[in-house]
């Protein structure tokens, strides 16, 4: 069990490339944190950081009560699973897994009442004999999990390990690993660029881009409160509607855009956003189809079953997406109808049209 | 029942068939193979025939082709009885077996230091590929000179030795145990290359996840070889130890302008007893079924090193299922 420190994290690679630039992040005992972003934002680097596979060019990590930054990782006592599982292909599945305890030379009896025991958590035991190549892919996964739990990690870091299974096996394993985090307690950092696998796992979440943490909270609050433009945009399916425009001064305060007039109440606006240029942010479960409010055309609908995407055109620059539930409001939009949309003002999120930023 | 199938199969096959055959234009896929397949069968099968056909004659080039005649399996059973065949090829993998093994060490060795990021890795690099570049001449005639009694290697030697109350005049090229050593030593050099540039290219291809899990869970840097490392380049050392063994068993070159074979035989490797029987002494249904049973012998270790890789390679496939 051990709590994670992250000191001002920097690293800049050989050509000047910066890679993370600046990352401080406290993670506590037996959290579930889970580092996103988009490919290039600095995440994993800042894993193999922790882990030790990089050397921070500034900056300290604390592990526990130990300032690791110039250990070995094979001394910081933590496991990881790596992205594409890297299972030793030339030994057997119980040699995989008994590896990290053959090198520190665990006596052979020990070491194998050990290796059935974490098989038989996994529900691997009749894959022991086999080589890795002979396993599926969800038996490689529990394999690695098995192999990185074995020596009883205080910490466990994971890297995009799902992201070469099919669909359906990643939702499975998505279970799996939070039964899993469930199970051993320990302190699991996780770096995904899914922000579906990041939502439905992580106790907090920190967004990445650019090597800078952008948010840091809980699944809800990211979703319900992104900090900028940036986390507002990658988070949610489909993406949040934006509209740049600006907010009158008057009372109620009214949004005006391109194609766009729509009365919003007092609360739903916050003081300082009041007569300046913004960018509303709107999920697409908050815009309202009815019959009062500003214009639009319907371009697209994509039925998901219980609920309907609507894709619809307001004569802005760009097309907006509303949700409908299938089973309260109409589906059976046509496309080239002519319809009405509003605001729900519980999901309107005001941010700066200069530096992107949330005002509340 | 028999009837009506050979009666079915007896039915000449209609001109509308070969039509329909020819507008599928399958012909041209055919096509581009008819170059390969005749080169193959003027350049392999059509000389590989006429080996067969000449070892089973008795013909000896200094009289007429006229004067030939079968004579069965003599030739073969001449050479099977001939104690100096036996020699030269025992001779030709001690040769073998001393610079493979030799080439091996020292080109993993090689590629173990040059593989990790440093500065001047690709001037190294190519120093270490010069020798395989060379013609075999020219190193057999830099190395006769190398080999000279007072030449530049006793005189390198003559520090290190002396001490040691050996005297460092060695003759390379004129005693028999020398001699040996100095064809070994040349054909190390030379293709050490090769070696070298397989293991680069076996360490290059490790997946570095491999050796971090590993580091990970705590392995030292022996460990991290002498459990991944050194395993999953097994076929790299396999293809080394295939092509190298391959090559060093046809040697030549280096026996003929070193040597020429002596001091006595002391150096004559089967590829040169080959020439001579043939070239020398014009005994060419000899050197034919010589060369036949030496193909057979080599074909059968190839093919066992061929089995190996393969085995090597289905090991280490990736799991099913992803990706």
């Amino acid at each position: 069990m051990a709590r994670i420190v992250l000191e001002n994290l920097v690293k800049i690679f050989g050509a000047g490339v910066t890679a993370v630039a600046g990352v401080s992040l406290d993670i506590q005992d037996g959290e579930f944190m889970i580092f996103v972003g988009p490919s290039g934002c600095g995440k994993t680097t800042t894993l193999n950081m922790i882990c030790g596979l990089e050397q921070p060019t500034s900056g300290n990590v604390i592990i526990g009560d130990r300032v690791v930054t110039d250990l070995e990782p094979g001394e910081r006592h933590l496991g990881m699973v790596f992205q594409n599982l890297a299972l030793f292909p030339h030994m057997s599945v119980f040699e995989n897994i008994a590896f990290g305890l053959r090198v520190r030379r665990v006596p052979p009896a020990d070491l194998n009442e050990r290796v059935h025991r974490v098989a038989e958590t996994f529900q691997i035991t009749h894959l022991l004999g086999k080589k890795p190549a002979q396993c599926s892919g969800g038996e490689a996964q529990r394999v690695a999990l098995a192999r990185t739990t074995i020596s009883n990690p205080d910490v466990l870091l994971l890297d995009e390990p799902l992201s070469s299974l099919d669909a359906k096996l990643r939702v499975e394993m998505r279970t799996e690993l939070k039964r899993l985090h469930e199970q051993l307690r320990s302190t699991f950092v996780y770096v995904t660029h899914d922000q579906a696998e990041a939502m439905t796992m992580a106790d907090r979440i920190a967004v990445m881009q650019a090597g800078r943490i952008q948010q840091i909270g809980t699944p809800l609050e990211i979703y319900r409160r992104p900090a900028n433009l940036f986390v507002a945009s990658f988070f949610g399916m489909p993406t949040m509607n934006l509209i740049s425009g600006r907010l009158s001064d008057t009372n109620p305060p009214r949004f005006q855009a391109d194609h766009v007039d729509l009365e919003l109440p007092v609360e739903a606006v916050p003081a300082a956003a009041v007569g300046r240029d913004v960018c509303v942010g709107v999920r697409s479960e908050h815009i309202v189809l009815g019959a009062q409010g500003a214009a639009g055309r319907v371009q697209l609908t994509e039925p998901l079953g219980d609920e309907t995407l609507i894709h619809f055109d307001y004569g802005g620059p760009s097309q907006l997406v509303a949700k409908v539930r299938g089973d309260h409001g109409p589906t059976d939009f046509e496309v080239g109808e002519a319809i009405a949309f509003d605001f729900d003002p519980k999901g309107v999120l005001v941010f700066d049209a200069e530096d992107g930023t949330h005002l509340e | 029942m028999k009837l009506v199938l050979a009666e079915m199969e007896a039915t000449p096959k209609r001109p509308a068939g070969l039509a329909a055959w020819l507008a599928q234009e399958r012909i041209f896929r055919l096509v581009p193979f008819v170059m390969v397949e005749g080169m193959f069968l003027l350049l392999l099968a059509l000389p590989f025939a006429l080996t067969i056909y000449i070892s089973l004659l008795r013909w000896r080039a200094n009289r007429p082709f006229e004067q030939a005649y079968f004579q069965g399996f003599v030739n073969y059973a001449r050479v099977i009885a001939e104690p100096e065949f036996w020699w030269s090829l025992g001779r030709t993998f001690y040769f073998a077996a001393a610079a493979v093994t030799l080439e091996l060490v020292l080109g993993f060795f090689l590629a173990m230091l040059v593989h990790q990021a440093f500065r001047g890795r690709r001037l190294y690099i190519t120093i270490f590929l010069i020798p395989m570049m060379v013609v075999p001449v020219v190193v057999g005639y830099n190395f006769s000179m190398i080999y000279v009694d007072s030449g530049p290697l006793n005189q390198i030697l003559a520090p290190i030795l002396t001490p040691f109350g050996v005297t460092a005049r060695i003759r390379w090229l004129s005693h028999p145990l020398a001699a040996q050593w100095a064809i070994i030593l040349a054909d190390v050099w030379q293709w050490t290359s090769l070696t070298f540039l397989i293991f680069l290219s076996g360490f290059a291809a490790l997946p570095p996840e491999l050796i971090n899990a590993a580091r990970v869970m705590g392995a030292s840097r022996w460990q991290i070889f002498r459990r991944i490392q050194l395993p999953l380049l097994k076929p790299a050392i396999v293809i080394a130890v295939v092509i190298r063994t391959m090559e060093a068993l046809k040697l030549f070159d280096q026996a003929v302008l070193l040597t020429f074979g002596g001091p006595g035989d002391s150096t004559q490797t089967i590829a040169f007893f080959l020439w001579r029987q043939v070239w020398q002494f014009n005994k060419y249904g000899f050197g034919a079924a010589a060369s036949v049973l030496l193909l057979l012998l080599l074909s059968s270790l190839i093919y066992g090193g061929i089995y190996l890789l393969v085995r090597e390679r289905a090991l280490l496939q990736q799991p099913e299922g992803r990706g």
